[in-house]
Order: C-alpha cells, then structure tokens, then sequence
C-alpha cells in the first residue's frame, strides 16, 4: 500500500475520529425533546457523530488488518475514487491552496464594506498571479472585463443588488 | 386531464416568454462549460444555479435541465477534437473520435455525435414519461415508514458513489445526513447544533454547500495541482451532419447506445462514464465492422455519445418518482426545487404535476435545440477552449462567489461555499467522495423526519417497519445492496491467498 495514501488515511480517520467525537458531545446538550417522540431530536445528530467516529476507528482498523493484503477493489481498501482525475494532477503546491483560501476569505471580508467593483477586480487579478502563467494583457483584460460583466449582469439583467461599497456615492 | 394534455399545457408554459431563449441559454452554457475540461455538467449546473433564482420554479428546472443536456455534448468536442475529454462521460467518443479528427473527418464526428446525442436523449424523456408517471402513483400509498425505507434505500446508493473504499462514502454520506439536522429541529422546535448563530436557525444552505463541494472545491483542486491542465492546440473545426447511407453505418450503434444509456441511467450512481464505456464496447460486439473501431469508427461514436445523453432520462427516473437523485446532476436539479420552495420526495408528481409536466415539455425541447445550438456554439467552445487557466479559473471562482451571494444577498452563504469549498477539496484528495455528503444532504431531512414520524405513529415501535410490506421489502434490498460488495470482497479475498511477496517491502 503507498505510503502517502497510509498517511493521508491516518490524518482523515484522526480527523473523522475527532470531530465525531465533538459533535457526540455537542449533540448530548440537545433537549431530549417531548415524550411522544420517542427519538427526539438529540438522537440523530449523536448518532450520526458516533457513527462518523466509527467511520474513522474502522479505516485505521482496515489498514492495519488488510495491510498485507493484496491491492484490488474491496470494502477496505484505500483507493482515491476519483483516482482518474488524481492520476492526471500535477504536484500538489501548499502555497497556492493556502494563497487561494486566503484570497478569497480576504475578498468575502472586503465584498460589502468596499464594494463588488473594487473587490472583485483585485480579487480576480490576485488569483490569476497566484495561479501563474498569466501574460501582462490578460492581466490587465480579465479582471476588469469579468468584474464589469458580472457586475452589469446581477444589477441590471437579473435586478440583484450588489453591494456598491466606497463607490456607493458615484455608482 | 390526460397525459397527452398535460404535456401539451408543459409546452405552453415552458414556451411562455422568454422561455425558449432561456432553455437556449441553458444549452448553450451547459456545451461551453461542457467542453472545458475541469467543468463537469454538475459544475456547470451549480454555476448556472445563482441564475435561476429570479425565475419560477418550471423555468429554472428546464433552463438547468438544457445545462445539463448540453453539458452531455460539450464534453465531446475537446475529447474528438483534441484527444481530451471535457467531461468523464465523453471519454469513450475520443477513442474513434480523434481518430476520425486525424483522418481530416472532424466535422462528421461532431455531427455524428450531435445527431445521436439528440436521439438518445429524446428517446430517454419517452422512457421518462412512462415510466415516472406510473411508479408516482404508485407512491401515492406510501406513509411514513415507506417514506423512510424509501429514503434510506437511497442512501445506498453511496454504495455506488464510494469508489473503492465504502467505509469512506459512508463517512461522506453521514457528514451530509448530519449537516442538515443544523438548526431548529421541525418537530419539536429545539435547537440543534448552531452554537449560538443566528445565522444558523434556518439550517446550513444546500445550494452553497453543493456548489462549495462540487465547483469551489474544483477550482482550488486545478490551482493547487496547476500542471493538470495545459493549454491545448486546437484545430479549427466546423460540424458537419451525417448523410443517410451513413446513419444507416450507424443506427445500430445508435441503438445500442440508448439502450445502454436507459437501463445505466435509472441505475443510481452508474451514470454517463460507465454507459458511455459500455456502449462502446457493446456497439463493438453488435457492429458489422468490429475491426475498425479504435482507428475511426463512425460506430465508436455514435454508441458511446447516445448513451451518453441518454442517462439524462434514467436519472431523472428516481428523482421525480420517489425523489431520490441518481446523479450530481440530478441532486442540482433536486436542490434547484427546494430553492424555489419545493419539497422533493415522493409526493412531487401528484402535488406538482403541472411542473412535473413543465419539465418534461422542456426536456423535449432543450434536446431539439442542441442541434441548432449545438452547430451555432462550436465557435465559441472553441475559444472558450482557447482561454488560459489563470482567466478562467479566476472568472469561475468570481462567478461562483456573486452566485451564492444573490441567493439571499446575504455573505454568509459565500462564506459557506468557501468553507465547504476546502471540505470539499480535502475530501476529494483523501478519497472521500463529495457526491456522498450531497446525497445525505438532499435526502437528510426526508430520513430523519420520517423515522422519527414512524415511531410516534407507532408509539415507539420499530416493528412498524417490518409490519408494513413495502417498507419491509425495502430495508431487505438496502441490507442486500449494503451486504453485497462485503461478501463480494469476502470471496475475492478466500480466492486470492497472500504471498509474502505480495507485501509491500519494509512492513
């Protein structure tokens, strides 16, 4: 079995282990609900939380049970589903996941205390030089052609209000 | 009012205004968004999603159903002309479809592919309506713990959707089910799980969530692996429509094909990739000429490209009749009804027959207008096809973020597609299928509400679901699809003994 899919099974059944275990105890300050319903609404969501838990204890089980079992399809086995579209992927980069995150938390924080126009047009221009690759005409093209057009579109076509910010005077 | 009448008034009223632009609209995105690859149809579905919001529920079913349809062709054009599929399910045409490219029969390949496309797709809405409006009423009978045998039945399906690790689907499809016990409970009023929020009374929104899970989640994928996609070389290309002596080279195919695409489609969890492969083979082993195909066969694309699009009607098949989705794109079309206030489930058809007929009317007409649509976009597929990955994941990721904001105006729900977008993201490079937690969350509420409502009828009683005959059969076939890949994997297991050589090196 890969190592890199060992390791990244261990993180996620830590990870499920944990927050099962977290919604469990969440869930057990639910109200018990009225006696007519014998399950009240407590019941689901801890259950739910135990058997994500669960999920998790039975993934390291499986590994270290079937370790030495022979690849192939199976109940346990640990295999990417979309394997096809991982074989295609290029190498992983940390800085751009976390630079793409950050951007965009960055931008939702920004969008309606300075504006859809401002926001946008820095957030699409920002991306495309997180992303790399991009030549200087179509950074200086796209951001304000994809910000206008989206702009104009949810204002004036479908008649949604987008937020106009420090421009609100002059918008 | 007989069915032929209430197909006709679905025609008027998804003819009405501008509904022939809007369904052309739809169809013409969901080829665009189809032919650049990275989109699937449930990307370009939950992109268009934000665009129906100021539409009536009938308009916005039949402008996503024209996404999806188109999506089913787009797909194809990169992958026959380009050798790069632009959705998993047109990977089977590039087999003989660029083949035909290199043999300077492009154009053919296209009209061949549209033609066939449109006929496996018309055929399945027939099979649609004749099969959906039978099992609806049949639905009628059902109380509340047919309802919850139903629903947990379609849990199954993440059977299907896990790849090759079920226990990982399950944890998927928990985390769905989970999420949409967020907020006040419906039945007692209590609150659950909102930590305090506000915000979080009415629940965690299923339009974010999904398109976090499927679209955001895509988009941080092609940034933070940048290699996957490079911009291709396109070659100029025009569509060219077949000629009778060559659909008579191909009808067998294209039978074949839309057989294959009804029987995979109402299957749940099969879908588009798995008919399309299928079909192919199965042209092959029924076509005159098996030896062309893989060096240009006119056959090799036709098969797979009208199973393709013949799915769209076998999906639809569960999720109307007992409102259960049998794809992403059909869980998009379920999730588009509950943003227009509609409940899915088994008791759409009878409550909702008018839309129901709506969609149906729709579905016709968004697979007639491929072909005109289908010819007039080429050119802009071609340079949408053209544009480099920085611009368009940029403008993707811009359109999604205004999208999830018009929803309610409100900059939570963008939020929520961001977070959901990292869940997502992680979820698909540790395995576990994204699909999954949609489903729990499309069929959560349904699970919940009704078992608990089962026990309240039955003071406490859980015989009440053995004691009713269809719920009983029901929780049979779930616990034989559930049990069925363990003993699957039990037996391959005793077959294949472990040889120390067999393991890896160094455990």
């Amino acid at each position: 079995m890969n190592n890199t899919i060992v390791r990244k099974d261990v993180i996620a059944a830590a990870v499920l282990v944990a927050f099962g275990a977290f919604v469990v105890m969440i869930g057990l300050k639910i109200p018990l609900g009225v006696a007519t319903d014998p399950l009240g609404p407590r019941t689901f969501p801890v259950a739910l939380g135990a058997g994500i838990a669960l999920c998790g204890v039975l993934l390291v089980a499986g590994m270290l049970l079937f370790r030495r079992a022979p690849s192939g399809p199976g109940l346990l086995a640990d295999m990417d589903p979309e394997d096809e579209a991982v074989a295609d992927a290029g190498p992983f980069s940390l800085t751009r996941l976390v630079g793409v995150v950050a951007i965009t938390a960055a931008y939702l924080a920004a969008f309606e205390p300075v504006g859809y126009l401002p926001s946008t047009w820095v957030y699409v221009l920002a991306l495309m030089l997180l992303h790399g690759g991009a030549r200087g005409r179509s950074l200086a093209i796209t951001p304000p052609i994809v910000t206008l057009v989206l702009y104009l579109t949810f204002k004036f076509g479908l008649k949604i209000p987008v937020p106009e910010g420090i421009l609100d005077r002059w918008v | 009012m007989g069915v032929i009448e209430q197909l006709l008034g679905g025609f008027a009223h998804a003819l009405a205004g501008p509904g022939l632009l809007i369904m052309a609209a739809g169809v013409a995105w969901g080829i665009i968004g189809g032919a650049i690859p990275g989109i699937s149809g449930a990307v370009a579905m939950a992109l268009a999603l934000p665009y129906t919001f100021s539409m009536d529920a009938a308009t916005a079913l039949v402008m996503l159903a024209g996404v999806w349809a188109g999506a089913n062709y787009g797909g194809s054009i990169p992958a026959i002309l380009m050798r790069m599929p632009g959705t998993p399910g047109a990977a089977a045409a590039l087999l003989d479809g660029y083949e035909l490219t290199r043999q300077g029969k492009a154009a053919k390949a296209l009209g061949i592919s549209l033609v066939c496309g449109t006929f496996g797709g018309l055929v399945s809405i027939i099979f649609l309506i004749a099969l959906v409006l039978p099992l609806g009423n049949l639905v009628l009978a059902f109380g509340s713990p047919e309802i919850f045998a139903l629903a947990l039945f379609g849990l199954t399906l993440i059977a299907g959707l896990s790849g090759k690790s079920m226990l990982k689907g399950l944890a998927a499809g928990a985390f769905g089910l989970l999420l949409t016990t967020v907020g006040l409970d419906t039945l007692t009023g209590s609150l659950r799980l909102t930590f305090g929020r506000r915000e979080l009374l009415s629940g965690v929104d299923i339009i974010s969530a999904m398109i976090g899970l499927f679209a955001v989640s895509e988009m941080f994928y092609q940034l933070a692996h940048p290699a996957r996609r490079e911009t291709p070389t396109i070659v100029d290309a025009r569509t060219a429509f077949p000629t009778l002596a060559e659909f008579k080279e191909v009808w067998r195919a294209t039978v074949v094909g839309t057989i294959v695409g009804l029987i995979v489609g109402v299957m749940p969890g099969a879908g588009a990739t798995a008919s399309s492969f299928v079909a192919y083979n199965e042209a092959r082993r029924w076509s005159k000429r098996p030896e062309l195909f893989g060096k240009g066969s006119m056959e090799g694309v036709a098969g797979p490209e009208t199973a393709n699009n013949a799915v769209q009607g076998g999906d639809l098949v569960p999720t109307l009749a007992i409102g259960i989705p049998g794809s992403n794109s059909a869980a998009i079309m379920l999730a588009a009804l509950i943003l227009h206030g509609i409940v899915p489930g088994p008791f759409l058809m009878s409550q909702h027959t008018e839309l129901v007929f709506t969609l149906f009317a729709g579905l016709i007409l968004v697979n007639l207008l491929m072909i005109p649509v289908g010819v007039v976009i080429l050119r802009a597929c071609l340079l949408a096809l053209r544009l480099p990955p920085p611009s368009l994941v940029a403008s993707i990721l811009a359109i999604i973020f205004i999208g999830t904001f018009a929803a309610d105006l409100f900059v939570l729900n963008p939020i929520l597609a961001l977070i959901f977008g990292v869940i997502g993201y992680g979820m698909r490079v540790t395995g576990f299928p994204p699909a999954a937690t949609v489903l729990g969350l499309v069929l959560g509420f349904m699970v919940e509400s009704e078992l608990r409502r089962s026990l309240i009828i039955s003071h406490g009683s859980w015989a009440i679901f053995v004691t009713h005959p269809i719920s009983a059969v029901l929780l049979l076939a779930t616990l034989a699809v559930l049990l069925y890949p363990v003993f699957l994997n039990y037996r391959r297991r005793r077959k294949t003994p472990v040889s120390p050589a067999a393991a890896p090196a160094g455990s």
